[in-house]
């Protein structure tokens, strides 16, 4: 789609960078905030044209519609217009997955973040088996939160090397409670940022099968050990926070008596106060 | 108060609390208290993000400290995992580091404070504390959970008015009408971030998947790199972020605010770029208790008129409460980062307070980027009804990074 004179004029409006590159010099609120407005009265049409005048870094220069696009999207969450903020969110979704570039569509990605809700959530989804654009999509889809754990689970039979990771670390960003099978089983996972992935999402939905996450701790010294242990505190606190006191103080009773030696004192230190905290 | 006064007064407070400890008489550990540290032992130390400031950071960590590790994403073609590393992981795996000073980007400070206190080391991290609010409770959260000692480089709180403090603190001014203001110093044309930059390849040296972290991998351009990240959101929020932390440490704990935050804050900026920190004029962030804090750039728009500054004093209060207030006793000394490290007391810029303070700027600068006036719940820490804004406080991480 060409987009027409009238939008290139309104686009057009926005800030020049200055002669070092930055949005330093003659910035006009007042002329910027205007021509965003009447962008707005455009509709999809419009914002489907700012988005045809995006390009990769590098192949073009597309500062001004590259402002004007985030400038809109925050445009529509100021005016608290849920319709237009739905429309603009529908608009960049319907466009992920298909032949756009991939960094305009990272881009996309990121303006969803920033204004999409749940209405995104099934373009996001699209691309999480996209190893260039599973990271945009799963932060995208872990800040809407609503929406989001349809789309993880989804994914995760089919989701392999970055993309299972960052599946599984959605699945327990947006603390999937009904993924937590599945998370259980990453804890066996072969690689070694999808177990702590997991055990951190188990850790942080409360999952009580206390003996997975302390088999996941008692392991190797080393980064693993170190962050594993951390998950066990998150869970004893959670389960602590959530009235099941004894579940609790099982864990740290656990850490206490394992933990032996000497470089992992403060990790006794740290359990026997807890246990006495609560006592 | 000018970066060079600032690091005058950095220096000076170094110097003293390094003179402090070393005049101690060197005392056997069984003469201390359980995990307190002999004066004499000497601890070994790391840094991670060796740039600019890193030395100053390191020294940091008081006397009695022997570096064992250099750890920093540009050393790709020198790491040994021996002494130079590009992965901090590898640095807090060593039993025989007790210490981490961290002078990497913003945007790494606390993971790597986090992980560091969960490998049961104590921490000295360069300003600010933090990228976004969220990190500075999970900091202090695990400084709580593991029983660590964190400490910010910024020493504002430790030259400021006790005696305001005592005030503030003492709960009898029911109504605060203090404006306080913090005026230019904020470098935000200095540290602005370019918004037409191309890619450009990544130098050997430098390890760019790691260097981004938890932030998007973007396009490399030298620009992102180097004392010049300041101008990116990915990795800080401008010369407000970098300084503020400096210019607001004082006000924190001169008017007792380390232990909450502002509940309505309103900006006045032109509308924010999506990546690159650029101009604003001036925030007002306003307490529950009256106080009102403006935060004026003095680099864009009309100036801030609409209070004028004004002190609180005990003339404030009634002449009963008067003299309730000089019954009172007087604060305790703030404790220093060495001197926290040794007798295990907490540090006078504990988490909890850095993180109040960076909770300031980060407040003002999700204002600026969002361009609306915004309400704060400072005990849940949430901005309430607005769920796009409450993104900023709690923000999304790229795998395998998270709080």
């Amino acid at each position: 789609m060409n987009p027409s004179p009238q939008l290139k004029s309104l686009v057009d409006q926005m800030p020049d960078p200055d002669g070092r590159g930055m949005y330093n010099t003659d910035i006009d609120k007042e002329k910027t905030e205007k021509a965003i407005a009447e962008i707005h009265k455009g509709g999809r049409e419009y914002v489907l044209g700012i988005i045809d005048m995006l390009v990769p870094p590098g192949q073009g220069n597309d500062v001004k519609p590259h402002y004007a696009l985030h400038c809109l999207a925050n445009h529509v969450l100021k005016i608290k217009d849920e319709q237009a903020r739905r429309e603009f969110a529908e608009t960049l979704a319907a466009q992920l997955g298909g032949d756009r570039p991939k960094p305009v569509q990272a881009y996309l990605c990121q303006e969803l973040q920033w204004a999409g809700h749940k209405e995104a959530a099934p373009g996001l989804g699209k691309l999480l088996l996209d190893e260039e654009l599973v990271e945009p999509a799963a932060m995208a889809l872990a800040a809407i939160g609503d929406g989001a754990a349809e789309q993880f689970r989804a994914a995760l039979s089919k989701a392999q090397g970055k993309c299972r990771l960052n599946v599984i670390q959605g699945l327990g960003a947006v603390g999937d409670k009904q993924s937590a099978g599945a998370l259980r089983e990453a804890l066996s996972d072969p690689d070694r940022e999808v177990r702590l992935a997991a055990g951190w999402g188990l850790a942080r939905m409360g999952y009580p099968g206390l003996s997975s996450l302390m088999k996941a701790a008692d392991v190797e010294p080393g980064w693993e050990r170190i962050q594993a242990t951390k998950h066990c505190f998150v869970l004893a606190e959670r389960l602590a926070a959530s009235n099941q006191v004894f579940a609790a103080r099982q864990i740290y009773a656990s850490l206490r008596d394992t933990r032996s030696d000497p470089s992992e004192r403060y990790i006794r230190d740290a359990a026997e106060k807890a246990l006495a905290g609560r006592g | 108060m000018n970066q060079r006064k600032e690091d005058m007064s950095r220096r000076r407070f170094l110097q003293s609390s390094a003179a402090g400890v070393a005049a101690l008489s060197i005392v056997p550990r069984n003469v201390l208290g359980q995990g307190q540290t002999p004066p004499s032992e000497e601890l070994g130390g790391a840094l991670i993000g060796c740039g600019g400031q890193g030395g100053g950071t390191f020294r940091g960590l008081g006397p009695n400290v022997r570096q064992l590790a250099w750890c920093d994403v540009r050393f790709a073609d020198k790491a040994d995992n021996k002494t130079f590393y590009t992965d901090f992981r590898r640095v807090l795996e060593r039993k025989d580091i007790q210490l981490v000073a961290i002078g990497t980007p913003p945007g790494w400070h606390a993971l790597i404070s986090i992980a560091a206190m969960e490998a049961g080391k104590d921490v000295l991290c360069e300003k600010p504390m933090t990228r976004f609010i969220a990190e500075g409770r999970a900091v202090a959260e695990a400084e709580k959970r593991f029983g660590r000692i964190f400490q910010v480089g910024t020493y504002g709180r430790f030259g400021a008015n006790r005696q305001t403090h005592k005030l503030m603190a003492s709960g009898l001014l029911k109504e605060c009408k203090g404006v306080v203001f913090r005026r230019n110093g904020f470098k935000v044309k200095e540290w602005s971030g370019l918004v037409n930059a191309k890619p450009q390849p990544v130098p050997k040296s430098l390890d760019w998947n790691m260097y981004c972290g938890p932030a998007p991998l973007r396009p490399y351009f030298p620009h992102r790199v180097g004392g010049t990240h300041r101008g990116y959101w990915d990795y800080e929020g401008g010369g407000l972020a970098d300084m503020a932390q400096h210019h607001l440490d004082g006000f924190n704990y001169e008017y007792a605010k380390d232990f909450t935050s502002p509940v309505e804050i309103e900006p006045f900026a032109p509308p924010a770029h999506p990546e690159a920190v650029a101009l604003w004029g001036w925030v007002e962030l306003k307490y529950a208790d009256g106080l009102t804090l403006v935060l004026d750039s003095g680099e864009w728009g009309t100036p801030y008129d609409r209070k004028k500054e004004r002190g609180v004093s005990p003339s404030d209060l009634s002449e009963e409460d008067r003299q309730k207030l000089k019954t009172m006793p007087e604060p305790e000394r703030l404790v220093s980062f060495p001197d926290a490290v040794r007798t295990r007391k907490r540090a006078g810029g504990h988490a909890e307070a850095a993180h109040r303070t960076a909770t300031l700027f980060h407040l003002a600068n999700i204002a600026i980027r969002t361009g609306r006036k915004l309400r704060y719940d400072p005990v849940k820490e949430v901005i309430l009804d607005d769920e796009e804004a409450n993104r900023l406080v709690y923000q999304p991480m790229r795998a395998p990074w998270r709080l």
